[in-house]
């Protein structure tokens, strides 16, 4: 199963980031790459029980997400489970997050992000996403 | 701008598109650890990294002795639909958190 980890340093104290990545009203300033908005939420890690985001595109495109928030141990860590759902909103593969915040010399704080028990997605959606593409690009050039 | 026909030319190669499927889902990796790609030789997987650098769709940054390659966002742009990987949305995510924490 595949791990996602990836590791960000802030200028923030980590009583700070912790806010950010669990309250409602700030999780809403970053939730998402650019390029995509929240059409539907329900995102509190501050506490334990149920979470939900849809995203949408440009294109027109659904991505929904949801698990449930497993720990809050303020001002150090977060635990989650995430799945995508597909098209007919079946729930796919669970897979785990936690956030680790981890203070810093200067003040700040490093954030580690540890995403496990991924699907193999090389062999899932990103076929599924290129092959989409290139029929998108092909109608496309034809007309 | 990125040329689709270079991207989609670099990527008409199931070794390359594999190399990138892998790189998306998994982040920066190192040329050793992409050998496994495909049953060929250690030279032939950098001849197909040299084409997806060549074509902006990878970067390569080298950290001490060993060179490490990964996608290029602005490259993944190009193709709209491109499924919403793991680590697209971290990255995209964490990049805002960034901003948003530098905002205050």
């Amino acid at each position: 199963m595949p791990t996602l980890t990836l590791e960000r340093d802030f200028d923030a104290a980590p009583e700070k980031v912790f806010d950010y990545v669990s309250k409602t009203e700030h999780l809403l300033k970053w939730w998402g790459p650019e390029g995509v908005f929240l059409s539907e939420h329900q995102l509190a890690f501050d506490r334990k029980g149920p979470w939900l985001s849809v995203m949408q595109n440009d294109a027109g495109q659904r991505f929904k997400v949801s698990g449930h928030v497993t720990h809050v141990d303020p001002p150090h860590s977060i635990g989650f489970t995430w799945a995508w759902h597909d098209e007919n909103d079946v729930r796919g593969v669970e897979s785990h997050v936690t956030i680790k915040l981890v203070p810093a010399q200067n003040g700040g704080t490093r954030m580690q992000l540890n995403h496990v028990d991924l699907p193999d997605e090389s062999a899932a959606n990103h076929e599924q996403g290129w092959t989409s593409s290139l029929r998108k690009l092909t109608r496309l050039l034809d007309a | 701008m990125t040329d689709l026909v270079t991207t989609f030319s670099a990527l008409g190669d199931p070794t390359r598109l594999a190399i990138v499927e892998r790189l998306m889902a998994e982040g920066a990796l190192s040329a050793g650890e992409l050998q496994d790609i495909a049953d060929i030789s250690a030279p032939a997987i950098s001849r197909h990294l040299k084409v997806l650098r060549q074509a902006g769709l990878i970067t390569q940054t080298v950290d001490k002795q060993r060179r490490i390659y990964s996608v290029q966002p602005g490259a993944m742009q190009t193709i709209s639909t491109w499924t919403l990987s793991h680590q697209e949305f971290w990255n995209g995510s964490l990049d805002r958190l960034a901003a948003a924490l530098k905002q205050e």
